[in-house]
């Protein structure tokens, strides 16, 4: 049975030879070398002088006075956050969209332009609707005679401002890939939900999100894996900062790079390497695992 | 000539009694004539020669050069459009053409650093040199960087430059930079004058009480613009003669690792002093989350009395606002400092050794440092008022503020170079102290933990540096 589907294939399997070959040289064998090097001294005065350390860079890790670690928390606390924030919203405007509500065309179309705006120009423009003094958003306070807000500079607001400037920025994007899914549920299983008496809620719950598994998944890998490489729009906004509040995993593993620790950066880089491998294969199994069983 | 054809026609008259006068006058005439002769010849000689030694100066420039490219690796303003009308000459001159690579600041030590270990510089490059910077940046000076010992221009380098373009004894490195007063405060004295602070402060507790007066009417005092990331270290850095007053030997201890940054009184007390003026309100509402975008017009429309800056910048704001106010500048009084921030430090123009034009990249380094170009560049910088060098010939462009500021500070106060410059590694971390102080005012850090943070960073590059004294 399966020679018969082989020889019905269309290109034959060394089609593959090319892109693989593409593949291992330009993304497994440097994935692969950065990890060899996490375990040498490689530094910017090394000048090939490259010598095996062993652990030494991930103990370093968790034991400097970089707190490395809370560079770590925040990574996946953002991971968590930031995917919460732009997922749910992105859902039902999904929904709202598909159900044809008035002008739904143009609204997809500004949801969805953030997302090509390049990182550094959503970074210029948020911190100057940010600014304290004159910024849009502290105008808008004094005009509802609210108290202005320190949006980048306050410890307890700060975060708070970058997931909503993620959210703005990534909201469209998931929208269009739940949209996606949305067009592929035959209306028939909502006609026939809505003559046996369900409403909204229950179609939802029963219909809606089984059926959006796929767009689901795809949705989440790509957020995970975004969210725990974060670092333009950490980078633009607060360059890790007030102090070291906002550093993340990458902040800290580009520092090292800057200051020419280039083995220790491999390490952090490493561990981030690992923990998205982890989270990324457990995701994409149980969400297939649930997939199959509906 | 002339002279020959007169004595031969007196040979000639008819002798008198006063013969002998005449023939004495016309001898002393004629030995006039001769002198004069000779003092012309000797002049036009003179002026030929020199004409000539330009000439050849010029042709040992211009020779052999055709066709030539010199390529200069930079970071954003360490050129800007100074060196355009001297490159341009110096194109005409040579017949090579120069191809200038303008990198912006934050990615070019990288791009520097790649190009340098992959063998792949250009012929000049610049870093940000200070006396410890050859070796630091560079890395391994001997392998990258041509030698130019015994160079006519080493003549028009202060000496105090000089150690951040010498290395182990050899001439590697140019600087041309501004000695005007770097970082210092800079003051609306208009204002001032407006709120009753007849003097500038001098001490801290002055500060204090000065800012108390500004902010009571509605002006923030000291503009501090944090999110910059790389200002609010400066009045810490910068008043490095305070500390080292305090503990005399301190700098020599900070670069012989058998002194500390954790733990010393005059920066903790310093630390202490900005923290409060921080929670104070003093640097402003938000000033950990504001810019110096708007700085200029903040100043002329009287929302800020003074900021740290250069002395250049007041024609800046001049400039920019078309404010009538007058501006002047004062020591930073933070831990009741009375020094100057004297930096050798400044971009600086070395010559890579593995270049295929070493003629040419000597012919530049002369070509930059004659008293023409050397005025053209300064005349082609509107940000600078002079140019540190040794050369009478040039014309400063002294302002009147930065003379009345400099002849106010006694010149044993200017003896210690700035922190970052003055002691090994330090400038290094720079961005990671300013994190660490912002970290302190927010309160996540105490005061000892940011110095203490700096050993650490310091001790690490040592160790990276393979600094006996660290090992």
């Amino acid at each position: 049975m399966e020679d018969k589907m082989n020889k019905k294939s269309i290109y034959p399997n060394w089609f593959l030879i090319v892109p693989f070959l593409l593949y291992i040289i330009f993304f497994l064998i440097p994935a692969l070398l950065g990890v060899v090097y996490s375990f040498t001294d490689w530094n910017v005065r090394s000048r090939g002088n490259i010598s095996f350390i062993g652990l030494k860079n991930y103990i370093e890790i968790f034991k400097s006075n970089k707190n490395y670690a809370s560079g770590i928390l925040n990574t996946l606390k953002f991971t968590v956050i930031s995917n919460v924030v732009k997922l749910i919203p992105a859902l039902f405007l999904a929904i709202l969209i598909q159900r044809g509500v008035k002008g739904h065309r143009i609204y997809q179309t500004i949801f969805y332009l953030p997302a090509v705006l390049p990182f550094l120009v959503i970074g210029l423009i948020f911190k100057s609707i940010f600014n304290y003094n004159n910024g849009l958003l502290n105008t808008l306070l004094s005009y509802m005679g609210l108290p202005a807000q320190k949006w980048l500079s306050d410890l307890s607001m700060v975060w708070k401002s970058i997931y909503g400037v993620d959210a703005w920025r990534g909201i469209g994007y998931c929208m269009t890939i739940f949209l996606a899914g949305l067009n592929g549920i035959p209306h028939s299983y909502y006609e026939a939900a809505e003559i046996d008496g369900a409403g909204f809620w229950r179609s939802f719950w029963h219909i809606t999100l089984p059926m959006l598994t796929g767009a689901i998944t795809i949705n989440l890998v790509f957020g995970i894996t975004y969210g725990l490489k974060v670092f333009d729009i950490v980078y633009v906004l607060t360059n890790g900062g007030p102090g070291h509040a906002t550093e993340v995993m990458t902040t800290y593993s580009y520092q090292l790079y800057a200051n020419g620790w280039y083995g220790l950066a491999s390490a952090l880089n490493s561990i981030l390497f690992v923990i998205t491998t982890i989270i990324g294969v457990f995701v994409v199994q149980h969400m297939s695992r649930q997939e199959v069983q509906q | 000539m002339k002279s020959s054809q007169a004595v031969n026609s007196r040979k000639n008259n008819v002798c008198t009694p006063f013969d002998f006068l005449q023939e004495d006058s016309l001898m002393r005439f004629e030995k006039m004539r001769m002198r004069r002769l000779l003092c012309t010849s000797v002049c036009i000689a003179a002026i030929i020669l020199t004409g000539c030694r330009k000439k050849n100066n010029e042709t040992s420039i211009s020779s052999g050069f055709n066709g030539e490219s010199l390529s200069i690796l930079v970071s954003t303003d360490w050129m800007a459009n100074r060196y355009d009308a001297t490159i341009e000459r110096f194109e005409k001159m040579t017949g090579a053409t120069v191809d200038l690579q303008t990198i912006p600041a934050d990615q070019y030590g990288d791009l520097l650093q790649s190009k340098l270990t992959s063998g792949t510089c250009t012929d000049i490059f610049w870093i940000q040199s200070n006396p410890f910077a050859i070796k630091s940046v560079i890395v391994d000076p001997e392998n990258y960087c041509l030698d130019f010992s015994g160079a006519s221009w080493e003549k028009i380098i202060p000496p105090a430059r000089l150690t951040s373009c010498t290395y182990d004894g050899k001439l590697y490195g140019l600087q041309i930079w501004h000695n005007s007063p770097e970082y210092v405060m800079l003051y609306n004295k208009t204002l001032f004058a407006s709120l009753g602070i007849k003097t500038t402060p001098k001490t801290y507790a002055e500060l204090l009480k000065d800012c108390g007066i500004i902010s009571r009417a509605g002006i923030t005092p000291w503009f501090m613009p944090g999110a910059d990331g790389w200002r609010h270290q400066l009045p810490f850095f910068q008043i490095g003669g305070v500390y080292e007053e305090a503990q005399p030997g301190l700098y020599d201890g900070l670069n012989s690792n058998t002194r500390k940054f954790g733990g010393n009184k005059k920066m903790l007390e310093v630390l202490a002093n900005f923290k409060e003026l921080s929670d104070k309100g003093y640097f402003g509402k938000d000033w950990i989350g504001t810019d110096s975008t708007n700085m200029a017009n903040e100043f002329a429309d009287h929302k800020i009395a003074m900021t740290m800056e250069n002395s250049s910048y007041i024609k800046q704001i001049k400039d920019e606002t078309n404010t009538t106010d007058q501006f002047g500048l004062f020591l930073i009084p933070l831990g009741d400092n009375d020094t100057y921030p004297t930096n050798p430090a400044g971009p600086t123009m070395f010559g890579y050794k593995g270049t295929k034009h070493p003629e040419l990249v000597k012919a530049f380094f002369d070509f930059v440092t004659t008293t023409q170009s050397l005025q053209e560049i300064l005349d082609n910088s509107p940000k600078y008022t002079n140019l540190d060098v040794l050369d009478d010939k040039i014309q400063q462009k002294w302002l009147p503020e930065e003379k009345e500021f400099m002849d106010k500070i006694d010149r044993s106060k200017m003896a210690t170079p700035v922190l970052q410059t003055g002691t090994k590694y330090t400038n290094d971390y720079w961005m990671n102290f300013g994190a660490d102080m912002v970290a302190y005012c927010l309160n996540k850090m105490t005061a000892n933990q940011v110095l203490e943070n700096m050993d650490i960073n310091r001790a690490a590059s040592a160790a990276l540096a393979h600094d006996s004294a660290w090992n």
